[in-house]
């Protein structure tokens, strides 16, 4: 097990409301594999420093997890192929 | 011709050594933000003061940073 911080830029259509719900079933890859989600922090809409995918625009939300290397690998193709996700970085914080 | 007197200069201390931060958070854009020009690009090391490895832990944030919008790759300041 290891630990994870996901960052993921959301499409701004959707209800900054309902964030969080649309990563649910991309978290829920991690519950079912035995993995834990310890905190998922929505900041909200958020001017992009340049446009992605012809947006100004995005609804960043950052969400810490442990979970296997492959279970990660797995939730961060599921978000990629996901039409409502502009961009996702997972990181290891304690690595640096 | 009399020579100009010899400038001394200021050494500079790491902030992040003086702060005993080991970990530069790339989400930490007000921080980032002092350590690129207004032209979005990075300081150099002689203009920030770094250290030698939390300049390269500051270029590694500011391009993660970078990568999720969050900081200009180029902003046409001018």
């Amino acid at each position: 097990m290891r630990r994870y911080e996901l960052m993921a830029i959301l499409d701004p259509a959707i209800d900054e409301r309902t964030a969080g719900a649309a990563l649910d079933p991309f978290l829920k890859v991690v519950k079912d594999d035995g993995g834990s989600v310890e905190k998922v922090d929505v900041w909200g809409r958020r001017r992009l420093a340049y446009d992605i995918q012809k947006k100004s625009e995005g609804i960043y939300a950052v969400v810490d997890l442990s979970a296997e290397p492959a279970t990660v690998k797995e939730m961060d193709r599921q978000l990629n192929l996901s039409e409502s996700i502009l961009r996702t970085k997972v990181i290891r914080p304690e690595v640096h | 011709m009399a020579k100009p007197p010899p400038r001394k200069p200021k050494k500079k201390v790491c902030v992040f050594c003086q702060e005993k931060i080991s970990y530069v958070d790339y989400k930490d854009t007000g921080l980032l933000r002092k350590f690129i020009s207004d032209r979005g690009k990075i300081r150099a090391r002689r203009v920030t003061g770094n250290c030698t490895q939390h300049q390269r832990d500051v270029a590694t944030a500011i391009k993660n940073a970078r990568e999720m919008a969050l900081l200009p790759y180029t902003s046409t300041a001018r």
